[in-house]
């Protein structure tokens, strides 16, 4: 066990943090912030995962032949921390570089990965995830969105549900029912579609948060040409459950927890600031003991990751734990956002626009956002499920 | 970086678990133990080589640690640890010859006399004093099997005001030893008095006050304890998932129903984190990390409370037979509350957490803008 940095890790950080202190705008995270507007937000990120890139940050611990750096987690771990000191912008191709570049890496041919990932790395190409529907949430097997073969294409028809940014997106990862008359999780495809191909509508959904980031997505006779499956025809189902290892999994949690580690620290600035009748709020006994367990459980969050990410680099096998690690940083990510608005007390309501708001609102959007993170990727009682039937042993 | 254990400290766990499970875990059996312990290695792990012992940190100790707290192992073995490491590294040469291979060979067992009746957990707060005639009088609480230790550690405030910690011959005039009633009898909990008890200049660890060896000790203390808790944790879990793939009612295995699957899956969770929190906290205390003191305050926090939740949980995936003296739960239970409240409690260690956490905030900001 050793947290030091080897020299070859000191001179990525010390490499990385230098490109930072150059690439991101003067001023960042203490006058200039990401655009509030949603659009806006997204090019936003788009130009930070195409800088990033250009610097050579993305896709470390991906293959150099399609892109990557060639470093492994220990590398990312790295890279997740930086991003966390220099409070980073997030990027917008999480969808294609955590699901769909990683799955592409298991089950790709030859082909699929030459094509498919330097332009998920360059943000080129920007992917979503159809996997949901409206009769398929939980029960994510009973898929009816329907990929019938016409010979050298597939036609695809129905819909798909919280496709999370399709509006913005070139590539869609989809999971189709290509046999009806099989068992449910033996009928099932996996299919990367081209988002410009006729036939497709996108309809915004808007979350309680009041943003638009995920949609409906509609298929009406769409053609796909056949060399877009991945693995087998109706072997869709075993691909599927590598992309959910991978968005329930270490490098995604890691990705995540960069953003609440740097939104306790704003907090705790905040606080430190903000006084309330005699004293700062910071001061507060009883805050005090919530802030505590916020900060004690962002960085278990982090500390679950390193610990998987060093149990892979020693050979085990990705297995439940990757639910362990999900149901972990969702719960406490939604307790550490209650705190934070709590924290706030009497100014807690005032959202971003309004003059005495604190960090211009953004701990309540936040809040509102964190009620998501226990449903997608797979419900709380999907992995608690997984947890005990595969990690306990305990019976169906 | 590199978040695991090497292959020979697995294997050491190994060994300790099998020595622990064939060791029932009665009174008359304690020597026994202790000296099986001993013989495996455990006793001389933190012991440098010029001191007979293995001369290794922290880190190598954890999982064995864990395994004492799965096998509700005397707690004093930690106590002993700790007191190990501190002698080690802020003892006199004559203090480390004369303790530390006693120590490593098992023969001597140490107490670790902090916590006061009218104190908090914040040892600025401790009233036990040493005056200038050099005899020491106060109050201990709490101190496991004070009465077969050879040595007493004790955390005292000097005539200069500043604290240090006494290397006491519990054998000596004016120091009286009685068993307290406790939540768990098997932890065998002291409280020492003393009363004029003399201390001579070789009996100061260091030679002299030294703060920095009390916080060592109480967070190396700290850290051990949190190990055994989430051991403890751990065991109970294993405990709760095998009666629930047992358990039979309405014709199926309790296990199958999702309000008790999920009950456990949450208390694996927590097991995992705690662990986290437990293997992180030992590299920082081996290598006296910047951040060590937030990292076992958070291990000792956390640890804590998972114990007692996975506890109480337990209890409840057991129905009725849970709640028996008979099944044993309660020993579980009640060892997990009292060394929750040992070195600090859940509400003292927060608050370190964020006292901590605002200090090195601040550093960092100071570090950015210059």
């Amino acid at each position: 066990m050793d947290f030091r940095d080897s020299p070859s890790e000191l001179a990525f950080r010390t490499e990385l943090r230098r490109w930072l202190a150059e690439a991101l705008p003067q001023g960042w995270g203490e006058t200039v912030f990401e655009p509030q507007d949603e659009d806006e937000r997204a090019r936003f990120r788009l130009d930070w995962d195409r800088k990033l890139h250009a610097g050579g940050w993305a896709g470390i611990y991906w293959p150099k032949a399609y892109g990557g750096r060639g470093a492994t987690l220990v590398e990312s771990a790295i890279f997740a921390e930086e991003m966390a000191r220099a409070r980073a912008p997030d990027g917008l191709n999480i969808i294609g570089r955590n699901l769909v570049g990683t799955t592409l890496l298991h089950h790709g041919t030859e082909a699929q990965r030459q094509r498919y990932l330097p332009k998920i790395l360059s943000a080129e190409e920007v992917w979503c995830q159809g996997f949901s529907e409206p009769g398929a949430g939980s029960d994510l097997a009973s898929v009816r969105c329907r990929a019938e073969l016409h010979g050298n294409h597939f036609v695809v028809n129905g819909q798909k549900v919280w496709t999370s940014f399709a509006q913005y997106s070139q590539w869609c990862i989809a999971l189709v029912r290509t046999d009806p008359g099989a068992p449910k999780h033996k009928g099932l495809s996996f299919l990367l579609i081209d988002m410009k191909s006729p036939g497709i509508t996108i309809r915004p959904l808007r979350q309680i948060s009041g943003e638009c980031e995920f949609n409906e997505t509609f298929f009406d006779d769409v053609q796909v040409p056949v060399e877009n499956i991945v693995g087998e025809l109706n072997g869709g189902w075993q691909i599927a459950m590598t992309t959910l290892a991978y968005e329930r999994g270490p490098e995604d949690a890691l990705g995540r927890q960069i953003r609440f580690k740097q939104e306790l620290d704003q907090l705790l600035v905040a606080l430190s600031g903000l006084r309330r009748g005699k004293g700062r709020v910071v001061d507060d006994p009883v805050l005090r003991q919530r802030l505590a367990l916020a900060i004690t459980e962002i960085e278990l969050m982090r500390l679950n990751c390193l610990r998987t990410f060093s149990k892979y680099l020693n050979g085990g096998q990705r297995g439940p734990d990757a639910s362990l690690i999900k149901l972990f940083w969702s719960h406490a990510a939604q307790r550490f956002y209650d705190t934070a608005v709590e924290a706030l007390g009497p100014l807690a309501p005032l959202t971003a626009g309004d003059r005495a708001s604190v960090a211009a609102g953004r701990f309540q959007l936040s809040y509102l956002q964190s009620r998501a993170f226990t449903i997608y990727s797979g419900a709380s009682e999907i992995q608690r499920n997984i947890i005990g039937e595969r990690m306990l042993a305990l019976p169906r | 970086m590199n978040f695991d254990f090497d292959e020979q400290q697995y294997r050491f766990r190994d060994t300790v678990r099998r020595f622990l499970d064939n060791e029932a875990g009665t009174s008359s059996a304690e020597n026994r133990l202790w000296a099986g312990l001993a013989e495996l290695g455990l006793l001389s792990l933190l012991v440098p080589e010029e001191h007979d012992g293995l001369g290794l940190s922290a880190v190598d100790a954890a999982l064995a640690v864990e395994e004492l707290g799965r096998a509700m192992a005397p707690v004093s073995l930690a106590a002993t640890l700790a007191a190990a490491d501190t002698i080690a590294r802020f003892g006199t040469v004559a203090q480390q010859r004369r303790y530390l291979p006693a120590i490593a060979s098992g023969s001597l067992r140490v107490g670790l006399a902090v916590m006061e009746e009218g104190a908090g957990y914040d040892w600025r707060d401790l009233a036990t004093a040493v005056d200038t005639r050099n005899t020491v009088s106060g109050d201990k609480i709490l101190v496991p099997d004070a009465d077969r230790c050879g040595l007493i550690l004790t955390a005292a405030r000097f005539d200069d005001g500043r604290f240090g910690l006494l290397l006491l011959d519990p054998k000596r005039p004016g120091v009286l030893i009685e068993p307290h009633q406790t939540l768990d009898p098997d932890t065998r909990f002291q409280r020492i008095q003393l009363d004029a008890a003399s201390i001579a200049q070789d009996q100061i660890l260091g030679g002299g006050p030294s703060e920095k060896s009390l916080g060592h000790l109480l967070d190396f203390g700290g850290l051990l304890y949190a190990g055994m808790l989430i051991g403890l944790a751990g065991k109970v879990l294993d405990i709760a998932v095998a009666y629930a793939r047992d358990r039979v009612q309405f014709g199926k295995p309790i296990g199958s129903f999702q309000a008790i699957k999920h009950k456990l899956a949450d208390m694996a969770v927590a097991v995992e984190a705690g662990r986290s929190a437990a293997y992180y906290a030992s590299w920082a205390m081996a290598e006296n990390a910047p951040d060590r003191a937030r990292a076992v305050s958070m291990a000792k926090a956390y640890c804590g409370d998972v114990a007692r939740q996975v506890c109480n949980d337990a209890i409840q995936v057991h129905g009725g037979i849970g709640f028996t003296w008979e099944l044993g739960l309660h020993r579980y239970l009640r060892r997990a509350k009292v060394l929750e409240y040992a070195l600090g409690d859940a509400a003292f260690h927060r608050d370190r957490i964020v006292a901590e956490t605002l200090l090195a905030l601040d550093r960092e900001r100071e570090t950015v803008a210059s």
